[in-house]
């Protein structure tokens, strides 16, 4: 009888272990997970349960391992905004837009710090492709893959868009404008000034 | 089909006609009011795409705005006038039907700087095309499209697996005709009576097979074959301990990277901003969904939960797929700008997941591999000028990650 189990040993390791391999929702078996869960805050990771991994735990406010949110923070987020108020110093000096989303007729004075070199407009042109072309085409002409479901992208050569200032191009992509969302928590305002000068150069086809 | 489809048009036609004769003079007198002169309205059609009216209306159908077809019908041309010019005043001035148009579509058109004459000439376009619809051969050719799709994609697989079927039955057939062939063989054989005792054995031979299932050859075959077997599912599942390549989590909304990605051909970066600046990729937050949801799909259910995400301030709880190990440090900005490797080499085909899955192992035997076999990517990089001076005048291989310390313990444990 004995023997007979024995000989089953094996096969109960096999399904033993197949149960570690991650599939689907579950991530399979951790090894040392101590040393895989975060003791500091991690913006992009949060465990809310209390309890998980109480079983190893020897923090001292007796709550799970693997507890990793910051109760201070609303919804127990671990990451947060800036500081209100405060300014972040880039390398290059170039200072925060302080223009509100109506102010369009004085951000159309504001000049473009960049010159016009053929660096920047080839890096223009990179930007452009992964922020823009989606809806305006890469040629500026509203014919990207989701300006037909999008609908409503005018072509930037029309004449009421062709003369329209680098400031006020600046603003746009910074704030939106009617239909167009604002892209400028996505884009630095060093890459958004960039694209401005590749923008241009489109409109002068 | 075609016949009926124009027997309907004219049908359509003539009732337009008829509404056209016996409705009311204000309607007439409208339509009347707009030029017909072919020259006016050539040069209406090319005012409607010069002012880019054809990014937001169409004649037939209604696109960001209303549709244009019958305007005349429905307002005063001194109305349509005034409201072209500048449409934000008329509403902020309280005309009803300018509100009653605000609060249908949610939005204000720019000031048009037209003249009448050149509003005029748009809606002399806009009253030739109604009337002379432009003819549809969409639908047919997207028929023949598809239907040539088809017929270049191949063998499609039914077809196979009608062969394959087929070829199981003949084969099954083949093994039914053999056996009935052994069977009037040896009974032929038993009935002949002049045999040599050796024919005799072997026609009278019977085949036990518990006998077969017992002989030491098969025992220690098979016992082989299992012992063999299980060792190797034990290793191969030992590996795969603290691995989560496969993982394919469910996601609070139904986000597919082949819809956004594939299809639509929108680069990572534009949601995942901070791969190129950044440790992490970044999950994009709902303002950047925002971008486009704001008016693509806003009816499905999915979409709805971001509406709810923005109105509650709520952060949707996507469940994270990579969780490299805490013990371990990597960078996305280092990989991405200065190394240029594509996201697919260590995230996979990502365009064509409908569900995201972790498609790399993510073990360190995986990262050295690829620290040893890479050239590091010194081309236009004054950074990498004396190093590569350096390695040369010792090897003749190009300079690999692991020559500048990609195999180093504390470039990523510390």
């Amino acid at each position: 009888m004995l023997n007979r189990l024995k000989a089953f040993l094996p096969l109960i390791a096999i399904f033993a272990l197949a149960s570690c391999n991650a599939s689907g929702d579950n991530p399979g078996t951790e090894y040392a997970p101590q040393m895989y869960h975060s003791i500091p805050y991690e913006p992009l990771t949060q465990i809310k349960e209390k309890d998980r991994g109480e079983w190893l735990s020897n923090r001292e406010d007796g709550l799970g391992e693997f507890y990793n949110s910051n109760p201070n923070n609303a919804y127990e987020q671990n990451v947060k905004l800036p500081v209100a108020g405060t300014v972040r110093r880039t390398a290059d000096g170039v200072l925060p837009y302080r223009l509100g989303k109506d102010d369009i007729e004085a951000a159309s004075l504001v000049e473009n710090p960049l010159p016009e070199t053929p660096e920047i407009l080839a890096e223009g042109k990179r930007l452009y492709e992964l922020y823009c072309d989606h809806c305006h085409g890469t040629t500026g002409q509203a014919d990207g893959l989701v300006s037909p479901v999008f609908q409503g992208v005018p072509p930037y050569t029309a004449p009421a868009l062709r003369n329209l200032s680098e400031g006020h191009i600046f603003h746009v992509i910074t704030y939106g404008i009617r239909r167009m969302g604002a892209h400028g928590s996505q884009i630095s305002p060093e890459k958004r000034w960039k694209i401005v000068k590749y923008v241009k150069q489109l409109q002068q086809k | 089909m075609l016949s009926k489809k124009l027997l309907v048009r004219f049908a359509t036609a003539c009732l337009f006609v008829c509404c056209f004769v016996f409705s009311g003079q204000q309607a007439f007198a409208q339509r009347d009011k707009i030029p017909t002169d072919e020259a006016i309205i050539k040069k209406g059609e090319g005012l409607f795409k010069e002012y880019i009216c054809n990014s937001c209306h169409a004649v037939d159908k209604k696109v960001v705005g209303p549709a244009l077809a019958g305007i005349y019908d429905r307002r005063e041309v001194d109305w349509i006038l005034s409201f072209v010019k500048s449409p934000g005043k008329m509403i902020n001035d309280g005309d009803p039907q300018a509100v009653a148009l605000f609060k249908e579509y949610n939005q204000v058109m720019p000031n048009q700087d037209l003249s009448d004459e050149q509003i005029l000439s748009i809606m002399a376009y806009v009253l030739h095309t109604e009337e002379n619809p432009p003819v549809e051969a969409a639908p047919i050719a997207t028929a023949t499209g598809a239907e040539g799709a088809a017929q270049s994609g191949g063998v499609p697989s039914e077809y196979l697996n009608v062969i394959m079927v087929t070829l199981i039955v003949v084969l099954v057939l083949l093994l039914v005709v053999l056996v009935i062939i052994i069977n009037f063989v040896s009974r032929y054989l038993k009935d002949k009576k002049q045999l040599s005792a050796e024919d005799e054995e072997i026609v009278n031979e019977k085949f036990s097979v518990s006998a077969f299932l017992r002989s030491p050859t098969v025992i220690g075959i098979v016992t082989f074959l299992v012992v063999t077997l299980a060792a190797k599912n034990v290793i191969d599942g030992l590996y795969t301990v603290g691995v989560q390549q496969g993982y394919a989590p469910t996601q609070p909304i139904a986000f597919s990277h082949e819809i956004h990605a594939g299809t639509y051909e929108i680069d990572c970066q534009y949601c995942h901003t901070g791969v190129e600046i950044a440790k992490s990729a970044n999950i994009p937050s709902v303002n950047i969904c925002m971008n486009c949801h704001s008016s693509i799909k806003t009816d499905s259910p999915e979409i709805q939960k971001l509406y709810a995400a923005q109105e509650s301030g709520k952060p949707i709880e996507w469940v994270r797929v990579h969780n490299l190990p805490d013990l371990a440090y990597f960078n996305h900005s280092q990989h991405v700008t200065v190394g240029e490797i594509e996201c697919q080499t260590c995230h996979g085909e990502i365009q064509e997941m409908a569900v995201v899955e972790q498609f790399a192992p993510l073990t360190m035997g995986w990262c050295i591999d690829c620290h040893r076999n890479t050239d590091v990517n010194t081309q236009g990089n004054g950074y990498y000028d004396k190093l590569v001076e350096m390695h040369n005048a010792t090897s003749k291989t190009p300079m690999k990650v692991a020559d500048i310390g990609g195999l180093e313990c504390a470039k990523c444990h510390y």
